[in-house]
């Protein structure tokens, strides 16, 4: 059924927003539209055989290049019966409507006029602006590809059917923000991706309507379930070879137009944690790997909560080799744990900003400053403890071991709601909190799919790829709680 | 504004659900205070008797779990009973979820202010838990549910701490002796009762029976259930015998606490700080639920069940709960001594509600079967 | 998600509540106000008084004083300090009681039942009798080393880790287990206390709560052996002239069905650290020769040891567990402590001494 409403990608027309009013294309009309604009052109020219030809397009939008290679030779050397035969390009298609027309000279499309048929032909000539292909910067590893997605859709799409050369990789495109006119598409394997994803998500994309849509993860606030949340619902990978990974467990992956980074969606809050170079490695090297960034997760969480509720409100937990150090590093300072810590943070965050805005050379004057003199120069000042320094220095670093950048944001925030709580009920609080971020957590879901699978839901033979990642050859199913449609990744096995 | 749909169903949970949350709902408050009740050694047959017997009266709760009438929820009760009747029981249910929420809850907030919280007052502890729980609940049954694999993990581990004092020096058989009763008294009698009473709980599964997808692995569930929480008994009895000897253990209140208290990791002491707060999941959880349960009674009880859920309604429970905690806490528990009369209320009602719900529902249905 | 503003709402709730100080609590732990007692000394000061002493400010490098105080009640004496120190006093880290001889003589459940009761305080307790004024002690030694107290705390942790085979160390928990059993008197190190020195005395024995009276050091070895620790790292055997090192015991006692005799059998292992005797180790009838006297030696010391249990009515060796079974009715202690004083023994050693030296044929 999906075949069906499948349409071919980068196929403008069939892709339009239906506009209510159909105007149809005439030469007036165009130039009416074209007025005002400064690199719009209109040229007339005569064929080979005495046809009048002319072209309107977009100067900036147009590779001029190839427009003389494409268009303007063609029509001085050959000699054929309508405008359309003279094109070299494949993808030459007529329009009937204004609309069109505006959307293809939007697009970089030269447009044709026969006069003498009174047709016009669209030729696709784009000016290809991008980047090359780069080394991803969010998501560093060390084995494996290197290759990352860039602002070009098509580009982007390119590196994700080379890994999946399948007729099953679908993809759906629609545009969105009526300023922007931003292209989405959704790619997906049919037969293996649920079918139900794909509908919420087309549902979803459609029922969008803002204007202007500049990065995906605005595409991704439009679309997610619950949009009160400190927690990404959709996991954004500028890796091509994550989305391929994704795409092949049952999930959909969502590419937006001039963004360098895909959507991948339904994901679950331990997918965050989870880096493409876990399935590389060994396994049993990864599985500790992936139990250090729970682990950090939580340190990174809960550890200066719980340094200001030890020492505010249960010392007796204090073993007395450390009460040692706590005491004598607290004896003189002027603010209560609480307020040290609270402080202590605010200035960290202050920090991580100034030195991700900063130009890089001078971050890196920002990092030494930061964490050296402030550092010191707060503890010898009598401002913070050692110990303090020391355990922000540690949560610190811990939560960048998470490799989703989202989740190391979100850290702080639940830090400081912990904090908070643990200042004012010690452990008992920072445990009530807990309840509280494991319920919502509970109760989110990403694309209707419950958020905090496979733990809850409970999927016990999920596990092995949850806290630790079971060697390969054990993983002979896809994740239930994805529902794949083909639930075995072995192909012998029917 | 979003309409608040606490009942709302969308798929069914299967055994391992229903594992968790019968062993969970088993190992609720009483646990703490048990070896204090259980005394002797040869208790330790006690435990094993009373939980075969309970091994029995769960396969007549799945029994009930297997029939039609079960997954069907309000309107399976009424097919069995008629209208009038389901909701004089819902009335008389009002009354033990009532009860057994506020026990639980002043139980552990007990606890909670012996040993954390010395001069704190109770009535903050049980509105913090109650706000918890009042959040944990609004999201829903489905996910409050599903939060029972949450709190199942957070805490089963605690279990294994009970290893080191089974290790001698600690451990010495003699403190095992006599292994049989060689008298028996009225105690004896009311340790049983006790324990029966702590094993009561996964009645209360049929209030979730639409959530539920009972098969004919239920009573597998059940029984796994069960066992593991007869074993977790043992574990624990044993372990506290071995602790603080026979003769010490019936004057100790929390024995099981004050075991946690002795533990000493390196890199924190008093490590019972921390399990009580990380108890606090189980606790959280079972309030949520029968929080839920109470609205869903009350609605049949006020003839509501076909208006949608309402947050006034949904507010007015918690309300009374929190209500009904506070008065009890204020009145009846006598804080210190950890016997009193409405600790005793709770045993009895516990064990009877225990016996009596799955056989009467069994009955009910076979009668039902018959007519 | 009107849930999530009243969330939200109640996070902020709570954290202006709790920024401004309104706070449920009634209890200051914050650690930088508090002075959080290691030891309390109690001292028999009069009929009806407590005196009571610790060092503060504890765990910081400051100036320490010494505070004493005559008290009724010994929490009394807590609330008191608080009005003549800064910082409060905080039970919770709790690691040592020193009780005086003559108090425990007089007996210490009334003292130890207030560190039961109370939650705060972690029964991994060290519990010490100190003979003689361990106040002054304490002062003198303030100009020399600055924590006292924590060293202290120190020394009895390593000997308790692992039963190194030196003193005799009980914590709370296992005084308060051994005080409760029908069958088992509870002993603790005593520590006699001159002007400059602390030092190990032996243990003292207990009749229920009151200490009755003290093992001397030899006995004390052989009471480490056979019951405490089954170890002891050096073992001198003065009328043979040798040091044993690394003992280790293996400890078999044997009760006739009618409680009217008993067996030990006690294996030791260990090796000759030490010798300056006049006989020649390195022949093998010299070394069977002074197997021989050192076991000697040691069953008469030994024999001698239960007889003064006897004496005292203790049983610190827990022997009265053993007429426990499984299908039988326990013996009540006044029972138990009749057969006890009449009970006829017999004890066997059996030697294995490592030479470390070349043993001729």
């Amino acid at each position: 059924m999906f075949s069906k409403k499948n349409k071919k990608n980068n196929d403008p027309t069939k892709t339009l927003p239906s506009t209510t009013v159909q105007t149809p294309v005439t030469l007036d009309n165009l130039k009416r539209v074209l007025a005002n604009i400064d690199e719009a052109e209109i040229i007339e020219r005569q064929t080979n055989n005495g046809q009048q030809v002319m072209l309107l397009y977009i100067r900036s939008l147009v590779n001029l290049e190839r427009l003389n290679e494409a268009i303007v030779e063609p029509l001085n050397t050959s000699s054929h019966l309508t405008i359309h035969e003279y094109m070299i390009s494949s993808k030459v298609s007529r329009m009937i409507t204004l609309e069109e027309a505006e959307t293809h000279l939007l697009r970089g499309n030269v447009i044709l006029y026969g006069m003498d048929h009174e047709e016009f032909w669209a030729v696709p000539l784009q000016n290809t602006l991008s980047r090359s292909i780069q080394q991803s910067g969010t998501e560093t590893i060390i084995y494996g590809a290197k290759d990352s997605f860039s602002e070009l859709l098509e580009q982007n799409i390119t590196m994700i059917r080379r890994r999946i050369p399948l007729m099953n990789l679908k993809t759906e495109s629609f545009t969105i923000g009526s300023i922007s006119k931003t292209e989405v598409v959704i790619l997906y394997i049919e037969g293996i991706t649920n079918p139900d994803y794909v509908s919420i998500a087309r549902k979803k994309i459609a029922s969008i309507d803002f204007d202007q849509f500049l990065d995906s993860s605005q595409v991704a606030a439009f679309m997610e379930d619950h949009k009160h949340s400190v927690f990404p619902q959709f996991q954004e990978t500028d890796r091509p070879d994550s989305c391929a990974f994704s795409l092949g467990i049952g999930k959909l992956v969502i590419l937006v137009g001039n963004t360098s980074y895909a959507l991948i969606a339904p994901i679950t809050f331990f997918h965050l944690f989870q880096s493409p170079e876990d399935y590389f490695l060994r396994w049993i090297i990864s599985s500790f790997l992936r139990c250090i960034r729970y682990l950090s997760f939580i340190i990174s969480v809960t550890l200066i909560p719980f340094y200001v509720a030890v020492t505010t409100h249960h010392y007796q937990m204090i073993p007395l080799q450390i009460l040692f150090v706590l005491l004598e590093s607290r004896s003189k300072l002027p603010f209560s744990p609480f307020w040290e810590a609270f402080l202590m943070l605010i200035t960290l965050e202050i920090i991580k900003e100034a030195s991700l805005r900063m130009p890089t050379k001078s971050g890196q004057t920002l990092g030494v400053i930061g964490g050296i003199v402030i550092g010191q120069a707060t503890v010898a000042a009598g401002f913070s403890s050692n110990v303090l320094i020391v355990l922000v220095g540690i949560s610190a670093i811990a939560s960048f071991l998470v490799p989703n950048y989202e989740v190391t944001k979100s850290n702080s925030l639940l830090q400081f709601i912990l904090l908070i709580l643990a200042a004012y009920l010690g452990l008992f609080g920072i445990l009530l909190g807990a309840i509280g971020i494991l319920t919502h957590l509970n109760a989110l879901s990403s694309l209707k799919q419950p958020y905090f699978a496979p733990v809850a839901p409970f999927y016990l033979k999920e596990w092995k790829d949850l806290f630790i990642r079971a060697p390969l050859p054990w993983m002979k199913t896809r994740p239930e709680y994805l529902h794949p449609v083909q639930k075995w990744r072995m192909s012998r096995r029917r | 504004m979003t309409a608040l749909s606490l009942f709302e169903k969308s798929t069914t949970y299967n055994g391992a659900y229903i594992f968790m949350m019968a062993n969970r709902f088993q190992m609720l408050y009483f646990v703490f205070i048990m070896p204090t009740y259980l005394i002797h050694p040869y208790m330790i047959w006690g435990i094993v008797l009373v939980g075969i017997l309970s091994h029995f009266n769960l396969m007549l709760l799945s029994k009930w779990f297997r029939s039609r009438f079960a997954t069907k929820g309000y309107d399976g009760f009424v097919e069995v009973f008629g209208e009038t009747l389901v909701r004089f029981f819902a009335w008389i249910g009002l009354f033990f979820l009532l009860l057994k929420a506020s026990i639980i809850l002043i139980g552990y907030v007990e606890i909670v202010r012996t040993f954390i919280y010395p001069s704190m007052n109770q009535k903050w502890l049980i509105l913090f838990m109650l706000m918890i729980s009042w959040y944990v609940a609004s999201k829903g049954m489905e996910t409050t549910i599903r939060l029972i694999v949450i709190a199942f993990f957070m805490i089963i581990w605690i279990i294994l701490l009970i290893v080191p004092f089974y290790l001698p020096p600690i451990a010495a058989f003699h403190d095992l002796f006599p292994l049989i009763p060689l008298e028996w008294t009225e105690v004896n009698w009311e340790g049983l009762l006790f324990i029966w009473s702590s094993l009561s709980g996964p009645e209360y599964l049929i209030c979730l029976g639409p959530w539920l997808r009972p098969n004919e692995n239920t009573f597998k569930s059940l029984a796994y259930a069960n066992a593991l929480t007869v074993l977790e008994y043992l574990l624990l009895f044993v372990g506290s015998l071995f602790f603080f000897g026979s003769n010490y253990v019936s004057t100790t209140i929390y024995p099981v606490v004050n075991m946690y208290r002795y533990l000493q990791s390196p890199v924190i002491e008093r490590i019972d700080m921390l399990l009580i707060s990380i108890y606090l999941f189980q606790f959280v959880f079972a309030i949520s639920v029968l929080l839920l349960c109470f609205y869903g009674v009350a609605r049949i009880a006020g003839r509501k069940t076909t208006k949608p859920t309402s947050r006034m309604g949904y507010f007015a429970s918690w309300l009374t709960i929190l209500a009904c905690t506070m008065i009890i806490n204020e009145w009846a528990w006598n804080g210190g001594t950890v016997v009193n009369r409405l600790l005793n209320l709770q045993i009895w009602s516990g064990a009877i509600t225990y016996l009596l719900v799955p056989s009467f529902l069994l009955i009910s249905i076979y009668r039902k079967g018959r007519v | 998600m009107r849930w999530i503003h009243a969330a939200f709402a109640l996070t902020i709730l709570s954290g202006i509540i709790a920024t401004t100080g309104c706070s449920p609590f009634v209890e200051n732990n914050t650690i930088e106000e508090i002075a959080p007692v290691i030891f309390w000394s109690l001292n028999q000061s009069d009929d009806r008084h407590l005196e009571i002493s610790t060092l503060v400010p504890p765990l910081i490098h400051e100036k320490k004083r010494m505070l004493t105080l005559k008290v009724d009640l010994q929490k009394q004496g807590g609330k008191e300090f608080n009005l003549i120190y800064y910082r409060e006093l905080k039970p919770g880290q709790l690691r040592v009681i020193v009780i005086n001889e003559e108090l425990a003589r007089k007996g210490v459940l009334p003292l130890i039942s207030t560190y039961l009761m109370d939650t705060d305080i972690s029964q991994r307790l060290y519990l010490i009798i100190s003979r003689g004024n361990f106040e002054e002690f304490m002062r003198e030694q303030l100009n020399e080393q600055a924590n006292l107290d924590y060293f202290l705390y120190r020394m009895l942790k390593h000997y308790e880790a692992s039963n190194q085979g030196e003193m005799s160390i009980l914590n709370l928990h296992q005084f308060k287990n051994k005080l409760f059993s029908p069958y088992a008197d509870p002993y603790l190190p005593l520590f006699e206390v001159k002007k400059i020195n602390l030092t190990y005395k032996g243990t003292a024995m207990f009749r229920h709560d009151k200490m009755i009276n003290m093992l001397p050091l030899m006995d004390d070895q052989i009471f480490q052996l056979i019951n405490n620790d089954h170890y002891l790292k050096l073992f001198a055997v003065p009328s043979s002239d040798v040091i044993l090192g690394h003992v280790r015991s293996k400890v078999d006692i044997d009760l006739d069905p009618s409680y009217k005799n008993m067996t030990i059998k006690i294996d030791l292992t260990g090796r000759l650290e030490e010798y300056r005797g006049n006989k020649n180790l390195h022949k093998r009838e010299d070394l069977a020769k002074l197997h021989q006297d050192i076991e000697k030696y040691l069953v008469s010391r030994t024999s001698d040891l239960l007889k003064t249990m006897q004496q005292w009515k203790i049983d610190p060796l827990e022997i009265g567990t053993r007429t426990l079974h499984p299908f039988s009715k326990p013996i009540s202690d006044s029972e138990w402590l009749n057969l006890w004083e009449k009970m006829k023994f017999k004890i066997e050693y059996r030697l294995t001494i490592q030479p470390l030296v070349n043993v001729n044929q």
